[in-house]
């Protein structure tokens, strides 16, 4: 496991509230290409890394380098060619289809590049929807989804539409929506690529503290420097493969 | 996750095309219903112009043979008068309230006394035939009990002959053992057939007239039996067949429908246009709607991504845009019925009438609800429609994640 080396910020608290906190994500020698027409893309070249429950870390590199790849393997929204993932000390590459479905309604919250709301559904019904595929009686989802709606500042705006909402907005309602199934992983996708400054700042915040607040494991992929300076851990890649695991200082 | 407010939304979310195939299912729909409709009436109609026009009753009882032998030997495939009382008692043992009554055709010719021309006339007591006639017991053409020897013809013959109520003309036929035999009657009444093949040619003779002019007292060709309830018929004849048999007699019972050729004919030919139209109609319905469900897939292709990623189904997502296509469908067939009770209402309104191939007068055009093909074009329609949207979604459910989230 990749131990911290710094542990005097906020998003290091939580990964070191025991001494040996238990690796949530482990990825051992996974694999993956792509066939793009006669050509075939090594994405990844076998990449092994742990990632500790309440730990943040950013994935970053250069377009190509294989970024969105890792992502979408740690979000189990993909599967490897080769190589094991386990997730909380479970094998999940034998996973059927649907239990992988339940596995992320469960413990996974997404956070995409352009949000990625259901356009017919309302700030507080986009909330509400990972509950509602679990299963939870409407009055508790609905409950709870507007706890997050309020937690992001979104309170007002709950029967807005996403069409009415700014990126900003949209963003914040996606995080809400990400955190309201109380996650163990949270997997950001550039979630301020597609926000002014003022907005990213805002959401970086927000994401910040929500890991404070909750504990949640958050991973990132950014080439966005403000975030890269608030996350702790970064995994530099290059052409598929881990360039450097660095720990940084993150700037408070 | 409410499939059906979610389905809704999502076809207000494109409101115009969601119209466009409504508006195609209702029409498709309207137009099925309403040929099922006008078909149903004119069922109708001609079932009853031959139950009760044709006086052909429910059943006819007839020994085996009359219909292909009878002119060559009649003599061997009448009833006699006990056989007449026999049948009609096992008759009335299993419907008690069926109407019995005995019948005999003759033909011959029919004079005014100085030209003559064919005749076919059907033998039967004025006191049966208003009850065989039932609703059209006071139209024309029915026999008076008051005159022996009054008869009713088609107004075909009676032109022919320059024959009026009043009239007296002369019957000239052969008996059943072959020898010549006539008899005066008196026009008592005209009426149509409803028929052209029968127009120039028909009349009714009272049954005892018959019989003594054929030289058969007491004797019938066949029985007519007329049903409390249409729905009995097929019923009932099985029993009777049964009954009779084990009564001793071989006999031939024959449904209306088997012996009213032009009702089968017209029938035939109606249900293979409605076999045609609903599958034209049916057709460019699914086609609208696979269009219609192929695109909205594909522009939501990244959703489906979406949902997927945040735990929802393959199943779930395929669910949903059946309750889609199934939402349109019924939409559609709800504006239809309005659209069919309207279209109907104005037509039925509007007093329209029209000759009939084959018919001697003009009938209403009339558009009834066949409600049993009006609700299986319905289910026909959801069916097909959702397996219309069951493929496209199936296999935008099917692809990868990372591929649809990725979808521009």
């Amino acid at each position: 496991m990749l131990s911290h080396q710094n542990a005097s910020n906020n998003w290091d608290d939580a990964a070191n509230l025991s001494s040996n906190p238990p690796a949530l994500l482990e990825l051992l020698d996974v694999k993956r290409q792509f066939t793009l027409g006669q050509v075939t893309v090594q994405a990844l070249r076998g990449i092994s890394v742990q990632i500790v429950r309440g730990e943040s870390v950013a994935v970053w590199g250069p377009s190509g380098s294989g970024k969105s790849t890792l992502m979408n393997l740690l979000g189990l929204i993909d599967v490897p060619d080769a190589g094991q993932i386990r997730f909380d000390g479970e094998n999940v590459n034998q996973y059927t289809d649907d239990r992988l479905a339940d596995f992320r309604n469960r413990k996974i919250g997404f956070i995409f590049q352009s949000f990625n709301l259901i356009p017919v559904l309302n700030a507080l019904e986009n909330v509400m929807l990972p509950l509602q595929v679990q299963g939870v009686p409407d009055g508790q989802a609905r409950e709870r989804a507007m706890e997050w709606l309020d937690q992001v500042g979104l309170e007002k705006f709950a029967t807005f539409r996403p069409d009415r909402l700014s990126g900003g907005q949209r963003q914040r309602t996606a995080i809400a929506r990400a955190l309201v199934i109380d996650p163990m992983l949270i997997i950001a996708d550039e979630p301020t690529a597609n926000l002014d400054s003022e907005n990213s700042h805002s959401v970086i915040e927000l994401i910040r503290s929500m890991n404070q607040l909750t504990g949640v494991t958050c991973v990132f992929s950014t080439h966005d420097p403000r975030l890269l300076d608030q996350v702790p851990r970064h995994l530099l890649l290059k052409d598929g493969q881990i360039l450097e695991d660095r720990r940084v200082e993150a700037v408070q | 996750m409410n499939f059906t407010i979610f389905g809704l939304r999502n076809l207000l979310r494109n409101y115009r095309r969601s119209l466009i195939t409504v508006l195609s299912i209702a029409i498709g729909f309207a137009a099925i219903s309403l040929f099922a409709g006008y078909a149903q009436t004119t069922y109708r109609g001609l079932s009853e112009q031959a139950v009760y026009g044709e006086l052909l009753g429910h059943l006819t009882i007839t020994k085996h043979g009359l219909i292909n032998e009878g002119r060559l030997h009649p003599e061997q495939y009448l009833m006699t008068y006990n056989e007449i009382e026999q049948i009609a008692k096992v008759v009335r043992k299993n419907v008690s309230d069926a109407y019995v009554a005995p019948r005999l055709g003759i033909n011959g010719l029919l004079s005014n006394g100085h030209v003559s021309t064919i005749f076919l006339a059907e033998g039967i007591a004025p006191s049966d035939m208003e009850v065989l006639r039932g609703p059209r017991r006071n139209a024309s053409g029915g026999l008076s009990a008051d005159t022996q020897s009054g008869v009713t013809v088609a107004r075909g013959l009676a032109e022919m002959l320059g024959l009026k109520e009043g009239s007296d003309a002369s019957l000239l036929v052969s008996t059943l053992h072959g020898q010549a035999n006539a008899i005066d009657v008196t026009i008592t009444d005209t009426f149509s057939t409803g028929n052209a093949g029968m127009e120039d040619k028909f009349m009714f003779v009272p049954l005892a007239l018959v019989q003594s002019l054929f030289d058969a007292q007491g004797r019938a060709d066949r029985i007519t039996v007329l049903l409390p309830d249409v729905t009995q018929t097929e019923a009932v004849r099985m029993q009777l067949v049964t009954q009779l048999k084990a009564a001793g007699f071989d006999l031939e019972i024959n449904t209306w429908e088997e012996l009213s050729v032009f009702y089968r004919q017209v029938k035939s030919m109606f249900d293979m246009i409605f076999g045609f139209l609903l599958a034209i109609v049916v057709s460019i319905i699914v086609m609208s709607i696979t269009n219609a469900m192929t695109m909205s897939v594909i522009e939501r292709t990244r959703e489906i991504g979406t949902l997927r990623a945040i735990g929802v189904h393959r199943s779930s997502v395929v669910r949903l845009f059946a309750t889609e296509a199934l939402l349109m469908v019924m939409l559609g067939c709800l504006a239809g019925l309005t659209l069919t009770l309207l279209v109907r209402f104005g037509i039925n309104a509007a007093d329209i009438t029209y000759q009939p191939p084959n018919s001697t007068d003009k009938v209403p055009l009339l558009i009834g609800f066949d409600f049993t093909k009006a609700i299986a074009s319905a289910v026909l329609l959801s069916l097909l429609s959702i397996t219309a949207a069951i493929l496209p979604a199936q296999r935008a459910a099917s692809r990868p994640i990372i591929d649809a989230l990725g979808h521009v």
